[in-house]
């Protein structure tokens, strides 16, 4: 039986270590680490938010996680666009396909918080029934979006069975609503912000040490 | 929500379209070599390299004839204009992180800035 602290650590831990499969010495360097490190606990965090809460209280922990993906998503792209000032290149015309990806990403998950904050709700959508249709819909749409954005930009992820694994591990996460519990609210297995961030934290930093200063 | 987002986007936006006053002014195109396309600086230094066979980049030497610098063709070529990029990130950057992967001293593999600069000097 899975506990509410057991999905915010195996998915954090399973993220980062899926990255150190292969290649564990190969970075960007120590800025250039720190902004995908954040990228990858957004990813993570993004993972987690995909498994159903219950209806009961934990449902904040989901809104409250949410807005911490949204957050880390940007501070992923302004730290990169901050510290170095090529990659604004690579949001202009001609940029790499996965680069738009990844805005997009951005976009719609900026959107699927919006809509889904509590007094704006009411206007966006008819029904409860229309309002978890959609937002289901769009957060599978920001899962596949990201996983492009990731996987094409190539780089920690760098061999083909990583890539593999790491499509598995978001699809898993993207049907989580309907393979957990279909036509029901599942078990209360929503993640507990503060272990998400102490453990993510954990993870970031030992992602940026490891690639940067390896024997 | 509504209006935290929009300033998060204008901020990014604002980021892309112009140079952040503390990033290098060079870090940006212009027409550097000849032809009307404006590119990001590169930097190369020989004595970084001098491990690697000549031919590796100079394919143009396999035949004899020394060319003119790479940029020279490869920016006004129209057959391989379209795959700068492509074509030099493939030779430069992936060899740097093969490198880096077997733990060996390498050049940049990622931040883009440690290359796209002027160096000046060849
Ligand atoms: C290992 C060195 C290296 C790294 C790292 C590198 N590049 Fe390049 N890049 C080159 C070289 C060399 C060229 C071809 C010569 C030129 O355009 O200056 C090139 C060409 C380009 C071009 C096409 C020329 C143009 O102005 O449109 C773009 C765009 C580009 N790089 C963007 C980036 C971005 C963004 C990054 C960081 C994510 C990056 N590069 C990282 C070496 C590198
Ligand atoms: C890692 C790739 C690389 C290697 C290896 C390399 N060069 Fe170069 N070389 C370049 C680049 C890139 C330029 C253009 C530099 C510029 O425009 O700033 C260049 C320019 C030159 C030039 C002046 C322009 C020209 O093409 O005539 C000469 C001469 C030259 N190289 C000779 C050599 C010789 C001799 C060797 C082997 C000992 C060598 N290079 C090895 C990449 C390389
Ligand atoms: C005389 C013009 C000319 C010069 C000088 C030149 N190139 Fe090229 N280069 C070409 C052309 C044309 C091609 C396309 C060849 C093809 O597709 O068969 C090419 C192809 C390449 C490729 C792709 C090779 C591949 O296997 O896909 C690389 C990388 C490259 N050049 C790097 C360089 C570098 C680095 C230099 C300078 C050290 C240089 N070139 C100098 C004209 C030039
Ligand atoms: C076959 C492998 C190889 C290729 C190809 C290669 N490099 Fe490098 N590069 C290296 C190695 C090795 C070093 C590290 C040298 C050192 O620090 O001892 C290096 C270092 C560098 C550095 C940092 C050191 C300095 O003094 O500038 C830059 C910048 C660089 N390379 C740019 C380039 C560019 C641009 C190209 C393509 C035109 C290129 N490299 C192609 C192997 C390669």
């Amino acid at each position: 039986m899975m506990t509410a602290r057991f999905l915010p650590v195996a998915m954090v831990v399973t993220v980062f270590a899926l990255t150190f499969l292969a290649t564990f010495r190969l970075g960007g360097g120590w800025v250039w680490d720190i902004g995908n490190g954040l990228g990858f606990l957004a990813v993570a965090g993004l993972a987690i938010q995909m498994f159903p809460a219950a209806r009961t209280g934990i449902r904040q922990r989901h809104e409250l996680l949410g807005y911490w993906v949204l957050a880390l998503a940007f501070a992923h792209g302004f730290w990169l666009l901050a510290v170095d000032g090529v990659v604004r290149f690579y949001l202009m015309p001609g940029a790499p396909f996965y680069m738009w990806a990844g805005l997009v990403a951005l976009i719609v998950l900026s959107a699927l918080a919006l809509m889904s904050h509590m007094p704006e709700r009411r206007h966006w959508h008819k029904s409860r029934a229309a309002f978890r249709r959609l937002h289901r819909a769009l957060s599978v749409g920001v899962i596949a979006a990201t996983g492009l954005h990731v996987t094409l930009s190539g780089f920690y992820l760098s061999r083909g069975y990583q890539v593999a694994l790491f499509v598995l591990l978001l699809g898993t996460a993207a049907l989580a609503p309907w393979w957990m519990a279909p036509g029901r609210p599942a078990r209360a297995l929503q993640a507990p912000v503060a272990v998400f961030l102490s453990c993510g934290g954990l993870a970031g930093v030992l992602f940026v040490l490891i690639r940067n200063a390896a024997p | 929500m509504k209006p935290v987002l929009a300033t998060l986007f204008l901020a990014g936006l604002a980021m892309v379209l112009f140079r952040m006053p503390w990033t290098d002014p060079e870090a940006s195109r212009s027409v550097r070599f000849p032809g009307e396309e404006p590119v990001l600086a590169m930097t190369f230094h020989h004595n970084a390299h001098f491990t690697v066979a000549c031919a590796t980049c100079h394919h143009e030497f396999v035949d004899g004839t020394t060319g003119p610098p790479c940029i020279n063709c490869h920016v006004t070529d129209p057959t391989v204009a379209h795959r700068l990029e492509t074509q030099f990130h493939t030779l430069c950057r992936d060899c740097h992180a093969e490198l880096a992967s077997d733990g060996e001293t390498s050049g940049p593999t990622r931040r883009c800035i440690a290359c796209h600069l002027p160096d000046n000097a060849f």
